[in-house]
């Protein structure tokens, strides 16, 4: 039968592999009015059935589950921080490469919450209800990490 | 950005593009590590079922037909030499990662003495001369060059940096009628 | 009306240690674990009438790693078999439903990982919003944590509760041999510990494991058959709730509601085994079932001292079954979870005879 022992730090060969896709997506008429938003410095909700505005958009009322129609609206650019997460450690995956907060984000204008980043500086100037402001990227392509938020000023 | 999108900056974005790229870090299991090393020993070895008597090489450790564990009191040394039974060329496709441009071909090989490998590299013949039947035999990398750092738990093939592939032997093929039907 | 279920017995079961880093591939750590089920059983595996599996692929890191498994049951001559992308639970469930077919009697399930060889940090926001998500990295600590300072805004936990449910989880693994983390901590000096994702520190985390288990179901009257002790599923089901994080409430999580609700959560219970794999998650988790002070929570330590991903929530059905086959329980609760911050939750109510 079988043996298995933990391995230790001094593990005996340790192989490496890699898989590695570059994924090319079609975005739809909902992301694509989102992201080009994004490309454009300009956050955009969309209107739920029963009228709250919903950010990021869906293309689906997610109360009912209707298709919702293009009723796009703006939002933003400030919001309030419903809950967040200090990241001491970024991964490589993460949108800042040094301690940042991770925050659910209620755009003015919006009745849901963006997850996105929160350049702060240190845990101490996060807070839960604190205000956030976009911080758009000079060169935007239409992404997700074209925007980071920072706390408002005063 | 996604090409369709690069000529014009003011048009729609419909596209995103996202490189995944993750790594994995693996200790090679005890099976694979003893083959690993036979392998810079200039040997081949595999597990033999000691119910069915099929010969796994790469060792896996059990059968999966007879659903037995292996050991090394099941392990023997392989010939290496053998014959082609199947094969495939590939046609590269340029998508991203591929390193390889030309036509080449990946061979099935049933070694003298029992034991199979699958997809393994030919050397010293033009791809279109491939044919099953062919007998060959391996070509190992030299003492300097020789090492097993594409070995892993995933291992399909061998890695060509230990045996660099098979080459002609110039024996006559052996008939297709002779050949066990059962490996590919 | 709707045709009522009949009660699927858990007939044998079997898991790993819980290995920080395990030396052997998926495939041969499965092997034994699935013996040990089948042996326990006393099912031959020839003569089981459906396999399904849980694993991930991203996990693994190698595209129809899944397939390799199925070297560990034997599947030739071809057997009839399914696969999950989930937790080995969901695949449990996939073997109940094929189950009241009526047309089998029996069914193995399995559940596999090895989260060691990736950066699950890396690996898991792969399986989020892949537009809004995942080029964030939005890994699950950060999701985790996003709930825990929720909770603890609400006034629905508080650090030190976090910490005395680690604590207590860690001694509780102490006589779980298959546990890999374990001791008696307390609490107050983990709370001493710096944050490692802030509301999160160490202790409100899982451990990074690889592990397998395996379950094997049997009809009503197979069951009665092969053993003294089945272990009844009297119920089961599972919810989702949305996906995006911000458009729920997340110290709340109606997906487990409903699914307890469905499952037939009510009344008294000896034990509950919840796939609560961060601290603040348990509290939730009995909150939504209606799980008071006299129901003994993770007697194996739970997910915080043994974590094997895709095998988890079926390894809490594991440690019902022994509780209630070997350890004189009568009745309990076994939970899973999927995605991210318990967006989907799957509860079964398991029974002695």
């Amino acid at each position: 039968m079988f043996y298995c022992r933990v391995v230790g730090e001094s593990q005996e060969r340790l192989t490496t592999h890699t898989i590695d896709f570059p994924y090319t997506r079609t975005l739809g008429p909902v992301f694509s009015e989102f992201l080009t938003g994004m490309r454009d410095g300009k956050l955009v909700g969309i209107k739920g059935r029963d009228g709250k505005v919903i950010c990021p958009p869906t293309e689906w009322d997610p109360e009912t589950g209707d298709a919702l129609g293009n009723d796009f609206v703006e939002v933003g650019p400030g919001g309030v921080v419903t809950t967040w997460a200090w990241v001491t450690e970024p991964t490589p995956k993460h949108p800042l490469d040094k301690p940042f907060a991770f925050a659910l984000i209620q755009l003015d204008g919006a009745d849901t919450g963006l997850m996105h980043a929160v350049d702060a500086g240190s845990i101490d100037k996060m807070s839960t209800g604190m205000r956030v402001t976009a911080r758009w990227k000079d060169d935007r392509i239409g992404h997700i990490t074209d925007v980071t938020f920072v706390p408002e000023a005063g | 950005m996604a090409e369709s999108q690069a000529a014009d900056l003011n048009a729609p974005v419909v596209g995103m593009d996202y490189h995944m790229h993750v790594q994995y870090h693996e200790v090679l299991c005890p099976v694979m590590r003893e083959f690993a090393d036979a392998l810079m020993d200039k040997r081949l070895i595999g597990h033999k079922c000691p119910q069915c008597g099929l010969i796994y090489s790469p060792p896996k450790g059990y059968c999966p037909i007879c659903v037995v564990p292996t050991d090394k009191s099941h392990e023997l040394e392989l010939q290496q030499r053998g014959t082609v039974t199947n094969y495939t060329i590939v046609t590269p496709v340029q998508y991203h990662g591929q390193e390889e441009t030309d036509r080449f071909a990946k061979a099935s090989l049933q070694l003298d003495g029992g034991g199979t490998l699958s997809l393994q590299d030919l050397l010293e013949i033009p791809v279109d001369d491939v044919r099953i039947g062919l007998r060959v035999e391996a070509v190992w990398a030299s003492d300097a060059e020789r090492n097993v750092d594409e070995v892993t738990n995933r291992s399909w093939g061998i890695g060509e940096s230990a045996i660099r592939g098979w080459q002609p032997t110039g024996e006559p093929d052996v008939p297709a009628d002779e050949l066990p039907t059962n490996v590919f | 009306m709707a045709k009522k279920t009949e009660d699927i017995a858990i007939v044998g079961y079997a898991q790993s240690p819980s290995y920080r880093q395990a030396e052997l591939t998926e495939p041969q750590f499965l092997y034994p674990v699935i013996s040990e089920a089948l042996e326990r059983a006393g099912v031959p595996r020839r003569e089981i009438g459906f396999t399904c599996a849980g694993s991930c692929d991203y996990l693994s890191g190698q595209t129809f790693a899944f397939v390799m498994n199925l070297d560990a049951v034997g599947a030739w001559p071809p057997i009839s078999e399914s696969h999950v992308e989930m937790d080995g639970a969901w695949a449990l469930y996939e073997a109940w439903v094929r189950l009241q077919h009526g047309d089998i009697d029996t069914a193995l399930v399995f559940g596999s990982g090895k989260s060691s060889p990736g950066k699950p940090a890396e690996v898991f926001p792969l399986q989020m919003d892949p537009y809004t998500l995942t080029p964030l990295g939005a890994d699950p600590v950060s999701l985790a944590a996003l709930q825990a300072r929720a909770m603890l805004d609400a006034g629905k936990i508080t650090e030190d509760e976090m910490a005395e449910i680690a604590a207590r989880s860690r001694k509780s693994a102490v006589n779980n041999p298959y546990a890999q983390v374990k001791g008696d901590d307390d609490p107050a000096v983990l709370l001493k510990e710096p944050y490692v994702t802030a509301p999160l520190r160490k202790h409100d985390l899982p451990p990074i494991s690889d592990g397998a288990s395996a379950v094997v179901l049997a009809t009503t009257e197979k069951a009665k058959e092969l053993t003294d002790h089945p272990v009844w599923i009297r119920g089961i089901d599972h919810r989702i709730d949305i996906h995006q994080p911000g458009m729920r409430d997340l110290t709340e999580s109606p997906s487990t509601r409903l699914a307890g609700k469905n499952a037939g959560v009510k009344g008294k219970f000896d034990f509950a085994e919840l796939s609560a794999s961060f601290s603040h998650q348990e509290k939730l988790l009995c909150d939504e079932l209606g799980l008071g002070k006299d129901v003994e929570i993770n007697l194996s330590g739970g997910p915080l001292a043994a974590n094997p991903v895709m095998a988890v929530g079926l390894t809490r059905f594991v440690e019902a079954a022994r509780l209630i086959a070997e350890g004189g329980k009568k009745r309990g609760v076994a939970h899973a979870t999927s995605g991210q911050a318990l967006q989907q939750n799957l509860v079964a109510v398991l029974e002695a005879e």
